[in-house]
């Protein structure tokens, strides 16, 4: 079977992006992690790699069309492969005279693994697979499998890959409701990502409710030599959702996700937000050796204050309208979020599941709205370089906090900014960042 | 075990277990006898009747010839007419020799006779490998009995069940086959004080999970318990059911755990085909759990193979905590 | 029993030793089996009766003259061709008709058939499929009796085919080792099923096989009610001694086929109608007549008697109710 190329989703508030420019023309061969193709976003410009080797074909997207982020754009054969007939069709991929796609909801499994699908496999009979569980899911809430994209081996459809349909199918959240409240562990690593660069990588540790995604501005800031690490939280992004206890386990699987990441590496310059940014001070703590400076921006963990309203608020939230009030405390000032930044960020957040997830977390992590979990011991521990960024305007952890810690370290604090410096003033933050890092 | 020690509880061994268990049956029951080869100043060829000649005499522990269909008949024919007769075999190998009696006659005389005659014996079996003693003294064949209507066919895991098993199999009225794993007679655990009974044909969830179940008999109750030790420590919840009864067999606890966790895995020591993993497979996939799978079904039994001698072969013939570990964790992480 | 005969007494061992209504009790019993087996065959060919069956007809002598002395308390196993022992040991033809019939009043509910049929309360433990099956059961029945101090034995009926079971040479040495209070009466009707007994067996008697187990072996003429008590009789004495075991070899012959699916290919009619001029019932008759324990007209009243006790037992069959589909799978266990 060829792998799908689909347009990915590089930015918070991404629906449509534009192909700005194909790197491999069709019917020519491309390696995987080679670029691709370029695509722009109001925010930000970036580079795709090739996911495969193989001959670049069923190009659907020319360069200046507007595409429904996770539509399939081509198809990459592998060596001696049969070229099919037709391209495979997906569900959203784009109608042949619409290059223009509809609005068509990504499905966050629709790059599923392409390395787990043999190719070819003659075992494989043709036809649709789903569990018995996925069957009876699908039948239980109306919906028919062909629709649903399987994640399992061989494109098996499972329990979770219908939720996750349902999820981002619905548009009214309150439709949403079977399953709420509810998650079920799932096995497996962290998920992590990275784009390939020269010397020392840059691990990034987003924070509580965001995803690896939502660096994508301040990559774009940094630029694109460095190779970047990101790894995505339990129950976020594209990371399984693993049952947890407290913060140090959370941290433990941090470090163990960095220890996979870091193996072929001497030594790693970690940056971590918020909750990532404890973590990344964690990490830093446990990993001294490995790490060669520390960036924390508004990081959690140096004080007991926190604004439980906000966590809860983002977490509960089930519609757009519901979310933005909260959205709009992390920024300096609200009209850094628009409706439609919202109702991006709310579709990101329509898996129940997710939500449950993240509500727990939230209660496990921050019991009784404050931070029972104290890294300034490890700050003044620290020999390494390390910066701390905090926005002056920062209502979910005052920047105060950082006043009362001891240690060796530098503090920027950025006018203007409110707990997500990063998304707020990328350039600022980078700025700071390569002076810091020696980039 | 030292925990249990540390806790003041008492601890015996498997086979100390069972033979307090037989003890008591035969201080309170006078037609409670013995049988079987060596059983008597020997103590039985795993030591498991030491010394009970001496309290109870050759009349009430009684040596047989190597007559292993004949001592079974007889065993049936004392249990038909008001005995309770305790027959160890040997090695449960052995058992193929006297499968007339066992199958023909104990487990069918009830029915045949139309539930006017009652065969209240007991079979002890030891099986499994793992000892070197290779193809004809190391099989695992409770399955084979889990196929006879009339038979009662129970696995032990601990000497807890060891010893309250034997006791319900003495109390219960219908023939009764207890497998008793060679490697587990060595193994220490608390062991309550008197006479107790272990209910028959009910399986106890040793360890609850959330992400896959896995249903073992016997020694491989230890060894996926520690697998699951193993996977906690990735994230993977594994609930782990000790079956300890064959025949009659717990569907509910099964299909509750399945309908919990969507994953299955059965382990188990018999040759991989046609065993108690397709059994509990086929139930589970004939019940209403069958719409709470979520992946295949996994069977984890003994190689195709006879168990061999070579020490590296044997151990590989059969599931080790590894061979556990690694299914469990595929199963769990959506890679089968 | 009046055996203070004196020692001159010339008289045949059954008419010195029994009570004239004991003697005229036998020959009813006799007629009965008789009758019983014929009326069995005439249903058979009327569709009244599922399955085969093995008939005994000229074989009833064997049957009544062993069981002469037993009570209720005592014990027997019997075989395949077992419904002659069953009516011997006072069971009621009725509910054997129902049995055969399939019926729910049958001794075992419908579920064993012509085949398993016993009658428990009168101390017969059942016939068997399984040649040799009820030999070691035999011995474990005299087990207990010794076990718990009681002065029973236990008859076990056999056939020439069984006597080349491992069965049959595991049962007997564990019999006489243990000294048990057994009785194995082998009715050599001289074939098993189609092979004669001297192209599968390697002794001229059966009973010759006793001296193997250190017991004594006796051969008699099965269709002479008198030899053949007199020789049980002797076993029994021997065995409520404490002696232990006898072999009792009864030869006989079979009218009928090995079951009704025999084409007879292996007989010569002549040898059968050599045969059947040693009818036993005739010649037991006479022998009552000659001895004057009864005339001509009470012998054929006790004859007219067994047919009205036959035509009412299988009125009784026809008109008992079947069992219950749904009870299928009851009397499997105690507790269904």
């Amino acid at each position: 079977m060829p792998v799908e190329v689909i347009l990915p989703k590089v930015d918070m508030d991404m629906s449509h992006g534009k192909l700005a420019t194909w790197h491999v023309a069709e019917g020519e061969t491309v390696a995987k992690g080679a670029p691709l193709f370029d695509i722009e976003t109001d925010k930000a410009a970036m580079e795709v790699e090739s996911p495969a080797s193989g001959r670049l074909l069923s190009v659907t997207a020319q360069p200046g069309d507007m595409v429904a982020v996770g539509t399939v754009v081509a198809l990459i054969y592998a060596e001696g492969e049969t070229v099919a007939e037709t391209p495979i069709q997906t569900t959203a991929a784009p109608e042949p005279e619409a290059p223009v796609a509809k609005t068509v909801e990504p499905v966050p499994t629709a790059t599923a693994h392409p390395a787990a699908i043999p190719q070819a496999d003659p075992a494989v009979a043709p036809g649709l697979r789903a569990t018995p569980a996925a069957r009876a899911a699908a039948r239980a809430s109306g919906i028919t499998l062909e629709e649903v994209p399987g994640t399992g081996p061989r494109g098996r459809i499972q329990r979770d890959d219908v939720a996750a349909f349902l999820a981002h199918r619905v548009e009214a959240p309150a439709l949403a409701s079977p399953g709420a409240g509810a998650w079920s562990a799932q096995p497996g690593p962290l998920h992590v990502s990275s784009r390939k660069g020269t010397g020392v990588p840059l691990v990034l540790i987003h924070g509580f409710t965001a995803d690896s995604q939502s660096w994508a501005p301040l990559e774009k800031a940094l630029g694109a030599d460095r190779p970047l690490i990101r790894i995505d939280l339990p129950g976020h992004g594209r990371s399984p959702r693993r049952r947890l206890g407290s913060f140090a386990e959370l941290a433990r699987m941090v470090v163990e996700a960095l220890d996979d990441v870091t193996r072929g590496h001497d030594k790693v310059d970690l940056l971590g937000h918020s909750l990532g940014g404890a973590l990344a001070l964690a990490a830093a703590d446990i990993r001294a050796r490995r790490i060669r400076s520390l960036a924390l921006i508004a990081p959690a963990g140096l004080g007991p204050e926190i604004d439980a309203q906000a966590l809860t608020g983002i977490t509960r939230a089930t519609r757009a309208e519901s979310l933005a009030p909260w959205l709009r405390r992390l920024t300096a000032t609200p009209d850094g979020i628009s409706d439609d930044y919202a109702r991006a960020a709310m579709r990101l957040r329509a898996d129940p599941a997710l939500r449950a997830f993240q509500a727990e977390l939230a209660e496990i992590l921050f019991p009784d709205g404050v931070q029972p979990f104290d890294l300034r011991p490890a700050l003044s521990r620290l020999e390494i370089p390390t910066a701390i960024l905090w926005g002056r305007s920062d209502h979910i952890l005052p920047w105060r906090q950082a006043l009362s810690i001891t240690g060796d370290f530098a503090l920027h604090l950025l006018a203007d900014a409110g707990h997500v410096p990063q998304l707020e003033c990328p350039d600022r933050v980078a700025r700071i960042l390569v002076r810091h890092l020696l980039m | 075990m030292n925990a249990m020690t540390e806790t003041g509880l008492r601890v015996l061994s498997y086979s100390e277990a069972i033979r307090e268990a037989m003890a008591i049956a035969m201080e309170n029951d006078p037609t409670v006898i013995l049988m079987g080869e060596d059983i008597g100043v020997y103590g039985g060829a795993f030591q498991v009747t030491l010394d009970l000649v001496d309290r109870f005499g050759p009349d009430r522990v009684m040596d047989t010839p190597i007559s292993e269909l004949g001592g079974a008949g007889v065993a049936v024919g004392a249990a038909l007419t008001g005995l309770k007769p305790i027959y160890e075999f040997q090695f449960s190998d052995f058992a193929m020799l006297a499968m007339e009696q066992i199958v023909n006659q104990a487990a069918k005389l009830r029915y045949m006779l139309g539930g006017e005659a009652s065969v209240p014996v007991v079979f002890r079996l030891p099986a499994g490998s793992g000892t070197g003693a290779a193809a004809q003294h190391s099989q695992s064949i409770e399955a084979w009995f889990g196929h006879v209507p009339g038979l009662k066919v129970l696995q032990p895991a601990t000497p807890e069940d060891a010893k309250g098993m034997l006791l319900s199999a003495l109390a219960d009225p219908d023939p009764v086959m207890i497998f008793e794993h060679k490697l587990l007679y060595k193994m220490k655990g608390h062991v309550p004080e008197g006479s107790y009974l272990t209910p028959i044909g009910k399986a106890l969830v040793r360890r609850s999970g959330t992400d896959l179940t896995i249903v073992a008999g016997s020694i491989m109750v230890h060894r996926a318990l520690e697998a699951a030790e193993r996977l906690a420590a990735e994230g993977i919840s594994a609930e782990v059911i000790d079956l300890r009864s064959i025949r009659p067999i717990d569907a509910e606890t099964i299909l509750a755990s399945v309908r919990k966790t969507g994953r299955l895995m059965v382990v188990y020591e018999g040759v991989k085909a046609f065993g108690v993993g397709a059994e509990i497979s086929a139930m589970v996939a004939e019940s209403d759990a069958f719409d709470h799978l979520d992946a295949p079904i996994l069977r984890l039994g003994a190689a195709d193979a006879p168990v061999p001698y070579n020490p590296d072969l044997e151990r590989a013939a059969v599931p080790q905590v590894e061979t556990i570990e690694a299914a469990a964790r595929r199963l769990a992480r959506r890679e089968v | 029993m009046t055996s203070d005969a004196p020692a001159t007494d010339n008289r045949p061992f059954a008419i010195r030793t029994y009570a004239p209504a004991q003697l005229r009790e036998a020959l009813r019993r006799m007629y009965l089996i008789r009758r019983f087996e014929e009326g069995a065959e005439d249903s058979y060919m009327r569709g009244l009766i599922h399955g085969t069956m093995h008939l005994s007809i000229g074989q009833e002598a064997s049957a009544m003259a062993t069981c002469m002395e037993l009570t209720d308390a005592d014990k027997i196993t019997s075989t395949h061709r077992g419904h002659g022992h069953c009516i011997a040991k006072g069971a009621d033809v009725g509910r054997m008709f129902a049995e055969f019939f399939g019926k729910e009043t049958g001794y075992c509910h419908g579920r064993g058939g012509s085949m398993h049929i016993a009658d428990v309360r009168t101390g017969n433990l059942g016939a068997n499929g399984i040649v040799g099956g009820g030999l070691p059961i035999a011995v474990g029945a005299a087990l207990t009796a010794k076990r718990l101090g009681r002065d029973d034995v236990t008859v076990c009926f056999f056939g020439d085919g069984a006597n080349n079971e491992g069965a049959f040479h595991e049962a007997l040495n564990m019999a006489s080792v243990w000294k048990l209070p057994v009785i194995f009466v082998c009715e050599n009707n001289g074939y098993g099923m189609s092979t004669a007994v001297t192209r599968s067996t390697a002794v001229r008697h059966i009973a010759d096989r006793a001296s193997a187990y250190s017991m004594p072996g006796i051969t008699v003429d099965g269709n002479d009610f008198s030899a053949v008590a007199e020789a049980v009789h002797a076993a029994i004495v021997r065995a409520r001694a404490g002696d232990g075991p006898s072999l009792v070899e009864n030869v006989t012959y079979r009218w009928r086929g090995h079951s009704k699916s025999d084409r007879n290919r292996y007989r010569t009619k002549e040898e059968i109608e050599e045969w059947m001029t040693r009818d036993p019932i005739a010649r037991f008759r006479s022998e009552l007549i000659a001895h004057g324990i009864l005339d001509e007209a009470a012998a054929d009243a006790v004859a007219a008697e067994a047919m009205a006790e036959v035509e009412a037992g299988i009125a009784f069959a026809k008109s008992s109710p079947a069992p219950a589909i749904g009870d299928v799978t009851r009397y499997v266990y105690a507790e269904n």
